[in-house]
């Protein structure tokens, strides 16, 4: 027997059953490994090509001359990520590496905060959303190795010390054939206010 | 027997709000599907406007057979849709094997392959058995029935639409870095 109007108990079972089944693919895809491990720019990928002055008019190139330069997507939150900032000490000293600390939008407080927990020397960019788009960020402190040809050579998520000087470790792992991107994954345009 | 039907019908419905929804987040990306299926040279802006009108298209067929189920006429359209979607699937299979299908736009990363064309026609079949006669005192639905169940059609569309559009921001990044 079928009671009286059941479509509407039907439809309205199976329309709860879909939404939910939506965040829940929704959820997995924001939140789980794979979302991580989509962050970032694959070995081997170009990066995009900009130049940025810091707050003491220094002009500051991506790809750099150095042959690496590590770009920290962070701001004046990297104060809570201790451990990160002392595998920042332990690389800042390499004369071979460029650091640089890109924040989203423009924050007075990011330098302050590096010279406070021992960074000085880095530079501090404003970048902004549409850059951290190109580069894949989402998350930070994000860490980002690029070569002086311009190519990504490592990139991930970064929240230990271990993990900083892992990836630059892998940085200097050469790039085997299959990793070499080709241009124009992304396109590009200069983005700065510099030169 | 009718609650399967009336499951049936309703999934079909879902279905084809959910497809419209997720596809009509990026009108653009499945435009590209449809030009695999145009053997002519056609302006992007018609292949866009072709995209949005099959994805609307969709998305108002399913609400309507959501919140008009006593119009049997909406299940054959349903049923001619769902035939379609083999239809495209057998030739996406034959034509472009391995391309995207988008068929739930960035909700599925689905290609044209032999299991695509089985997932048609099991739809299909589902729209089919949604064809068969079900007693109209289960279809019988007041104004605040009808009310509840377009709400919820439209809280479905609505969910598909963003959870596509957060997937294929995360999935396939093609932004551009603009001068500052």
């Amino acid at each position: 027997m079928v009671l009286v109007g059941s479509f509407v108990v039907v439809a309205l079972v199976l329309c709860v059953a879909a939404v939910l089944a939506l965040f829940g693919v929704t959820h997995v895809s924001m939140s789980g490994a794979e979302a991580i491990e989509r962050d970032g720019l694959a070995p081997g990928t170009h990066a995009p090509v900009w130049s940025l002055v810091d707050s003491t008019g220094k002009v500051v190139r991506s790809p750099p001359r150095t042959p690496l330069q590590l770009i920290m997507f962070t701001d004046h939150s990297l104060k809570a990520f201790p451990s990160v900032v002392d595998g920042l000490r332990e690389i800042m000293a390499q004369e071979r590496l460029e650091i640089v600390v890109l924040t989203r939008r423009f924050n007075e407080l990011a330098e302050p905060v590096l010279r406070l927990v021992g960074l000085t020397g880095i530079s501090v960019l404003t970048g902004s959303p549409s850059l951290y788009a190109a580069y894949n960020v989402r998350v930070t402190p994000f860490a980002i190795f690029i070569d002086s040809a311009g190519r990504v050579r490592a990139s991930s998520l970064v929240n230990e010390a271990w993990q900083v000087t892992k990836l630059l470790q892998l940085a200097d792992l050469p790039l085997e054939p299959g990793n070499l991107a080709p241009r124009g994954r992304f396109r590009r345009r200069t983005a700065g206010a510099g030169a | 027997m009718d609650v399967l039907i009336l499951c049936a019908k309703t999934a079909v419905a879902c279905l084809l709000i959910v497809a419209g929804g997720a596809k009509l987040s990026d009108p653009a990306s499945f435009a590209s599907t449809v030009r695999l299926f145009i053997p002519l040279r056609v302006a992007w802006p018609l292949l866009s406007a072709t995209a949005v009108g099959v994805s609307l298209g969709e998305l108002a067929v399913g609400l309507a057979s959501l919140t008009l189920p006593a119009i049997t006429v909406l299940n054959t359209v349903v049923f001619a849709i769902a035939c379609a979607f083999v239809a495209v699937s057998a030739m996406g299979y034959a034509f472009h094997r391995g391309r995207s299908c988008r068929c739930f736009g960035a909700l599925s990363r689905r290609k044209f392959n032999a299991a695509g064309v089985l997932r048609s026609a099991i739809i299909a079949s589902i729209a089919a058995v949604a064809l068969a006669h079900v007693g109209t005192a289960a279809l019988q639905l007041d104004v605040t029935a009808r009310v509840l169940l377009f709400a919820a059609a439209a809280l479905l569309a609505l969910v598909a639409f963003t959870a596509a559009r957060a997937r294929g921001a995360g999935s396939e990044p093609e932004p551009e870095v603009v001068a500052q």
